[in-house]
This record gives structure tokens, C-alpha cells and sequence, in this order.
């Protein structure tokens, strides 16, 4: 199975580079390579690449609405294409790469992106969605996925009775050696269905007579000519028809049905012994199988038709017994299936927490059920309805997770509401004193005082406390010289004014000295009073703002928490409704395929048990010249027609 | 005891004529075989089929939208952008260092201690970014310190530590821890970028 990193890797992502990498040069086939340029966008890529798409998806679409992604857009856009398609959503990722995969998209990457969702919309039976991403395709793809391309178009054909268009895409195939058999096959089997047998003949041969050496080419041949050799029987050719079903493997997975047509081409040809060989290798495989099944009647239909009436009849009571035996088995099986839950017992034993739609069941469970439903599991819808309900499973878990985590969301708001309600008060009182204003008041001042010091040079003003001092003490005693307050007089007056003079002189020369650089630290002061005044003021704002705010935010929250809390519970319900649903659907499939299985095992007990009475009729009553129909022939005869018998 | 399914699909069906039918499906390659055209089963119920896939996805779609709804309150509510810091983890080429842990401390406190499981390292070097850890901060400055340890050349023990200063204004903060080969030393280099 392709990894599906791989295949979602090979539409977007082939192309990206980590963060720091080296460029790569661009090709035709790739999307510029690209530097992850926005840390969230490697982020989306880290859970992408550990395929866990779900998580990847959430982030993608998240980052992308918080508008974390500016330059990822149309990668991002991309991806979540390739994201939904992984994840089983392809009519989202359909509408996504109509609107995205544009002739200026890189060829390879357009090409790849309609390849993968043709892929996907044919597995989920949209076949008219699959033909017409397949047919968007332009140009050819890589060798394996191109010849993957033209077998998946050619069946949506097939399947749509188009066979021959299917034959002209077929036709037109050119590639390696296993997908041109492919194509033979496919081309032989559109013949079949086109009822020209000649032409089906041409391709199927050719696949049947190929020299295989794997296991899937081994399949391939023995499917060839199983095909062949009952559309031979269908047309009335048992000659052919035994030639081609001898070429089936005897130990193959196709050998009980080819030795069935063999008996049964034997049998048209008048040849009943030669019928019995492969009837009664038949008789010795698991009774669950269809072919197998029938060959319990037709054995003794054959030992009829070469007059052997009692090996005839001991055979039918043996396939009579065996048939009753099963028939317990399978009302068990489906009592079984109706007292458990059949998706649950399933998906038990897995363990893988990822989705997607390229997961697929490994192993059935070990009930008695299981081994009547082994094709029925295995089968396409059935496994598609699976992945369906274990996606759902996982989307419920996780629906479950963020219900518990709404509580806890829900708390917190109500804990920030509460501490608010506290802080209000307190809040109020601080903003009521209008602090930061009165300080800017007071700032303003400063600066206006220290511009007229330094105007006024005003040396003084900036002085120590002492040097203020001495300068204010200078002052008086100069005022009380000048108004013969000084109490001294004549040439103790001057020697009082000289000493004056020169501290004044002395106290001014520093003054003056140190004006400038006291001026600098003032104006610095001022400045580093600014920045401790804008921070107080931006955190102010902040808790103005908060004050105003944050009702608002914690409301918002309180109502967004309430309102998913809603859209919560009613997915919740309508995902467990969605389970159930695809559950009993299924459910009634495989209960359906067991009712199929018991009406048919009724019918051969049926059928052989009339045959039996007809054989102990005979035995009683001779005619003169007995005569047995083929089993599901319209013959009248003493061997009924088994009803598996219908018409090869 | 249980049993295998096949990876390809044989259909087996009682009557001949669908037998016919069944071996005359057309098939895509075994391995990749989806479902084999006009196969009887597929068309059984297609309308019931289809409608309840339908449903599914569009259940599906909706829950993808309130999964991404829900990631955004959760980071909305616990991580505001004006107080959120993220720290982000990025390998380049990874040559010379393999991965085993990252240790992150912010302001002389662990913040997280990440093991890497070999998944993990294999999305970082295939150009995954991790977002290790998200978290609030005041503004102001802090000091985040990471220690980054696993297998150095030669398949050694390594263990290095790198530290930034950085500025938490209003905003939400990015700091990503890179890891990346400095060829000419033959040397992994780690280094911390703030991304403003």
C-alpha cells in the first residue's frame, strides 16, 4: 500500500525545503521550492509529515484565519486541499482543486492532485467525479502513475457499460510489461461485455499464456483465463471453455472456481468422468466456498449421469449432511453478528490513532462470524463504510477530549470574571488619581526651570545644598554691605568686602565649572525620567484599557465558549447517530450476506434432497431408460439441478 | 488467532451467472485495486451508499471547522497574542547532529523538556518545524536558554547549549531554535533567531 505521506507528498509537498534548507531549482513537475518562511507553516508540516493529517488540517486552517501564513498563502491552499482529500473529504478537496489547480499551478503538481482525487472518487463510486479529475489530467504523468491513470479510466468507463471508449483508452496503452497485461486484461474483459468473443479471446490469452514470474502476474493469469473460460461456457464453447480453465493454477486463489468450470465444461461435452476429477478435488476444499459448495451436487449429479445411483446417493445424503452442519454454523454466525456490534469487534484490535482514508483493515477479528464474512469484509464498500465509522470514532474521541477541556475553559473565564469584580475597586481608585498626568505636569516644570537656569546662567541654582548655601549667605552679606548693616567700618569694611569678593569669586569660578556638566545630568535625569514616564504611561493605558476591556473579552469568551459548547454537544450526538447509522448499514450488509449464504445452502438441500428421493424413486421404480439433468439445467430428471448450476 | 484479509479483493458469489460477472471485473494493479468495475456488490445499494457518505462528509467537514474554532479559543484564551511567546524547533540537513532532546528554560525556569521520537526527527528534517512550546510573558526583557542533546559526528554524545536575550514587547513574541550543519567544521550549529 502507498504510504499516504508519500502520495500527498508527491501533490504538495515534494516541493518543500525545511526552514535554513537549500534552495532547489524548479521544475515542471515540482512547485517552486520554498524556504518555510513563516514558523507556522513549518509547523503545519511537522504534523503533516508525521501523517497526522487531522492535527496538520486544524493548524493549517487556524494559522490561516490568525493570518500567520503571509507567505504560504497559495502552498497553505494547496496542502489543505491534499489535507481534506487525505482525510476522506474529497468533494471539499474537489471544489478546493477546481478553484486552485489553475494552468499557472505547475503541470505536475495539477496533473497529480486531479490523479489522487480521480482516485479516491472512484473508490467511493462517484465515477463521473473520478472521469472527469482523470480527464483534467493534461500531459502524462510519471510511468506508474499514468498507467495507474489510464486502467482507472478505462473502468470507470467499463463501469458506466462504455466499453467502447474503454477499449480506445485501453488500446492506446503503452507502458512496462505487468501494466500492458493489465491492459490486455482490461481490454479482454470490455470485449467479453461487448459479446465479441474473438476479440476477448485475442487479450485474454495473451494474458493467460504469459510467462508470470510474481505472484500478482500468477493472479493476473489465472483471472485471465478463469474469465475466458466461462465466457466460453456462457457461449456455449465447453471445448474452449476447458482448454483456457485448464491453464488456472490448481493451488491458486482462483482454482476452486476454475475447477468448477472445468467440471462443467466437461459435463457439456458428454464427458462426466472427466467432469468428476476436478468436482471431487473439489469436494475436498472449505465448504465456505461457493464452487465448493456446488461440487457437493454436482459429484453425484455426475456419478448419476454415469449410472453409479447409489455412490449418487450417498453423496447427496453426505452433501445433505454438511449443508445441515453449515446451516447451524451460519444461524450461529448471525445470531452472533446481531448480538455484538460487527464495527466495534473489528476495530478492536486496532491501534493506530490516525485517520484517512488510505487506511485499511489488516486482520479480522477470531469469531465464528468472521469466516463468513471474509468477503464480504473484504470488500470494497464495506471497507470504505469502515473507514468511515473508525474516522468517526476519532473525531468523536476528539470532540470528547474538547468537551472536557470547554469545562475548564468555561472555569477560567468565570475564575478571570471573579478576580476582575476584585480588582475593580482598586483599579478605579488608582485611576481616579490621574497620576501620570500630574507627573507629566511636573516633568514639564522641571524642564521649563532648568531651560531658565541655563538661560540665565544661573550657576547657582544648580549648586550642592552647601554650595547654596555659601551662595545664599554670600547675597546677604553683600545686601547688609550695601545697607551699612555689615557693622563693620572704614578698613575693616574693605578687607570685609576683598574677603567677600574673593570666596563669592572662588564659589562663582566653581560653580560656573561644574554648570555644564550639572546642566548634562540634569537634562539626563529628565530624559531617563521621560522613558520611566512613557512606560508608566503605556502601562496606564494598559490598565484603562484593561479596565474597559475586559468585561468585553471575558464575555466574548464566555459567549464563544457557550456557543461551541453547543455546536460541541450536537455534533457529539449526531456523530454517535452517524456511527450507529453506518454501523446497522453495514451491519445488515454482512447480515444480508449471511442470509444469502443460508438461502443458497437451503436451496442445495433442497435441490438434494428432491434428488435424493428422485434416485430412491428410480431405484424403486425403474425406467426404462434413466436419464439425469445437468445440475441447473432445465432438464427434467431424477438428479435435480443444483442451483448454483445455472448457466456457464 | 486471527485472519489475514488479502490485499486483493476475489470476489466469490454463489450463483454462476455473478460469478461470471465477478471474474469478468476489470482491475487496476492488485496492490492498489479500489474496486473493480461493475463489480455486482458496488452497485448494490450506491444510493444508500453515496448518501450516507454524504453525510459522513459533511459531518466530517464540520467537525474539521469546530476542531479549528476550538484550537483557536483554547490558544486565544490561554495564550493572548499581546503576553504569547512560541518557541519554535528547526533542523537543516542534520548531517552532523541527530536529534534526541531539546531542554528549554526562559528566565532561569524549565519551560519544557522534549524527548523526540524518530518520527519526530524525521518531520524536522524533512523541513517540519516544531512549535515546542507556547507559553505567556510580560514585557520586558528575558533570557531563554535551550540545551540541545543527541548524537554528534561519529555517533557521539553531544550536548550544546545556546541562549538569547530577547525584548518581550506588545505582541506576541517568535523565537525559533535552529540546528543546522556548518560544513566547513564538519560541526552542527545551533542558534537561537528571534523573529520580530
Amino acid at each position: 500500500m502507498r504510504r499516504p505521506a508519500l502520495a500527498l507528498v508527491a501533490i504538495v509537498g515534494s516541493a518543500v525545503v525545511g526552514a535554513g534548507g537549500a534552495w532547489a531549482a524548479a521544475t515542471t513537475d515540482k512547485l517552486t521550492a520554498i524556504r518555510v518562511q513563516d514558523l507556522h507553516y513549518g509547523d503545519v508540516l511537522f504534523h503533516f509529515y508525521q501523517d497526522d493529517n487531522f492535527e496538520a488540517l486544524t493548524r493549517l486552517l487556524a494559522y490561516g484565519q490568525w493570518d500567520r501564513l503571509p507567505h504560504h498563502r497559495a502552498d497553505a491552499e494547496l496542502l489543505a486541499g491534499g489535507l481534506y482529500l487525505s482525510l476522506g473529504l474529497h468533494n471539499e478537496a474537489g471544489e478546493r482543486f477546481s478553484r486552485l489547480l489553475t494552468p499557472s499551478t505547475p503541470a505536475g503538481v495539477r496533473n497529480r492532485a486531479w490523479f489522487y482525487l480521480g482516485k479516491v472518487w472512484y473508490a467511493r463510486g462517484y465515477d463521473d467525479k473520478a472521469e472527469h479529475a482523470l480527464r483534467s489530467v493534461t500531459g502524462l504523468l510519471p510511468p506508474e502513475l499514468e498507467a495507474e491513470k489510464t486502467h482507472l479510466l478505462a473502468n470507470v468507463l467499463m463501469h458506466g457499460g462504455r466499453y467502447d471508449e474503454a477499449v480506445q483508452v485501453l488500446d492506446a496503452f503503452q507502458g512496462r510489461s505487468d501494466w500492458v497485461a493489465y491492459a490486455r486484461f482490461n481490454l479482454g474483459v470490455a470485449f467479453v461485455r461487448k459479446g465479441q468473443l474473438p476479440d476477448a479471446d485475442r487479450y485474454l490469452t495473451s494474458v493467460g499464456e504469459m510467462a508470470a514470474g510474481t505472484p500478482e502476474m500468477l493472479a493476473l493469469r489465472d483471472k485471465a483465463n478463469l474469465a475466458l473460460g466461462f465466457a466460453y461456457l456462457q457461449a456455449d464453447q465447453p471445448a474452449n471453455a476447458k482448454v483456457v480453465l485448464e491453464r488456472v493454477r490448481l493451488s491458486g486463489p482462483l482454482s476452486n472456481k476454475a475447477l468448477l468450470g472445468a467440471g462443467w465444461a466437461n459435463a457439456a461435452l458428454g464427458d462426466f468422468e472427466g467432469a468428476l476429477a476436478p468436482w471431487l478435488e473439489l469436494r475436498g476444499r472449505n465448504l465456505l466456498d461457493a464452487a465448493v459448495q456446488e461440487s457437493y451436487l454436482a459429484v453425484p449429479y455426475a456419478y448419476g449421469k454415469l449410472g453409479a445411483n447409489a455412490q449418487a446417493a450417498e453423496y447427496y445424503e453426505t452433501a445433505m449432511r454438511e449443508f445441515d452442519k453449515e446451516g447451524v454454523s451460519l444461524d450461529a454466525a448471525i445470531q452472533g453478528l446481531r448480538s455484538t456490534r460487527l464495527l466495534d469487534d473489528l476495530l478492536a484490535q486496532e491501534t493506530a490513532e490516525r485517520l484517512g482514508w488510505f487506511w485499511q483493515l489488516q486482520e479480522l477479528p477470531d469469531a465464528p462470524q468472521s469466516r463468513y464474512l471474509y468477503a464480504v469484509l473484504a470488500g470494497h464498500d464495506f471497507q470504505e463504510g469502515l473507514k468511515n465509522y473508525r474516522d468517526l470514532a476519532f473525531m468523536q474521541h476528539r470532540l470528547g477530549a474538547w468537551a472536557e477541556s470547554m469545562e475548564a475553559f468555561h472555569d477560567m473565564v468565570d475564575a478571570r470574571q471573579k478576580a476582575y469584580a476584585e480588582r475593580v475597586p482598586r483599579t478605579d481608585a488608582l485611576l481616579a488619581t490621574a497620576v501620570p498626568e500630574r507627573i507629566e505636569r511636573q516633568r514639564g516644570e522641571l524642564e521649563s526651570k532648568l531651560d531658565a537656569i541655563e538661560r540665565n546662567h544661573d550657576t547657582a541654582a544648580l549648586g550642592t545644598t552647601g554650595e547654596r548655601e555659601q551662595w545664599a549667605r554670600i547675597q546677604r552679606l553683600e545686601q547688609a554691605i550695601a545697607n551699612g548693616e555689615a557693622g563693620a567700618e572704614g578698613a575693616d569694611l574693605e578687607a570685609m568686602k576683598d574677603r567677600l569678593r574673593l570666596v563669592k569669586g572662588v564659589l562663582a569660578w566653581r560653580l560656573d565649572e561644574a554648570m555644564r556638566a550639572r546642566v548634562y545630568r540634569q537634562r539626563r535625569e529628565i530624559k531617563d525620567l521621560d522613558a520611566a514616564l512613557r512606560e508608566a504611561q503605556r502601562r496606564w493605558v494598559r490598565v484603562e484599557r484593561a479596565r474597559k476591556n475586559v468585561p468585553t473579552n471575558t464575555g466574548e469568551f464566555a459567549a464563544r465558549i457557550a456557543a461551541l459548547s453547543a455546536r460541541l454537544g450536537a455534533l457529539q450526538v449526531r456523530l454517535a447517530t452517524a456511527r450507529d447509522r453506518q454501523n446497522d448499514y453495514l451491519e445488515a450488509a454482512a447480515v444480508h450476506e449471511l442470509e444469502s449464504q443460508q438461502a443458497r445452502l437451503a436451496a442445495y438441500r433442497v435441490q438434494a434432497r428432491f434428488a435424493l428421493a428422485t434416485i430412491y424413486d428410480r431405484a424403486a421404480n425403474p425406467p426404462p431408460a434413466a436419464e439425469s439433468a445437468a445440475p441447473g439445467r432445465a432438464a427434467p430428471g431424477p438428479a435435480a439441478p443444483p442451483p448454483g448450476g445455472e448457466a456457464p | 488467532m486471527s485472519i489475514a484479509l488479502p490485499r486483493i479483493r476475489f470476489l466469490t458469489r454463489p450463483w454462476l451467472a455473478l460469478l461470471f460477472a465477478c471474474v469478468l471485473a476489470g482491475v487496476v494493479r492488485a496492490q492498489e485495486a479500489p474496486a473493480p468495475a461493475a463489480a455486482p456488490d458496488a452497485a448494490e445499494a450506491p444510493g444508500e451508499t453515496r448518501a450516507l457518505d454524504t453525510e459522513v462528509q459533511d459531518l466530517k467537514k464540520e467537525v474539521v471547522d469546530l476542531n479549528k474554532e476550538l484550537f483557536i479559543l483554547e490558544e486565544e484564551l490561554l495564550f493572548p497574542a499581546n503576553t504569547q511567546v512560541a518557541v519554535f524547533v528547526s533542523m537543516d540537513v542534520g548531517e552532523f547532529f541527530a536529534l534526541d532532546s531539546v531542554q528549554l528554560k526562559i528566565d532561569d525556569k524549565e519551560v519544557s523538556n522534549y524527548l523526540y521520537t524518530p518520527r519526530e526527527a524525521e518531520a524536522l528534517l524533512k523541513g517540519g518545524v516544531q512549535r515546542i512550546y507556547v507559553g505567556n510573558l510580560k514585557t520586558g526583557p528575558h533570557e531563554l536558554v535551550a540545551f540541545f542533546a543527541g548524537k554528534g559526528p561519529s555517533a557521539r554524545d553531544y550536548r550544546r547549549g545556546a541562549t538569547l536575550r530577547f525584548e518581550k514587547s506588545v505582541g506576541a513574541k517568535y523565537l525559533e531554535l535552529r540546528i543546522s550543519d556548518r560544513q566547513r567544521k564538519a560541526q552542527p550549529e545551533f542558534e537561537i533567531k528571534d523573529w520580530e
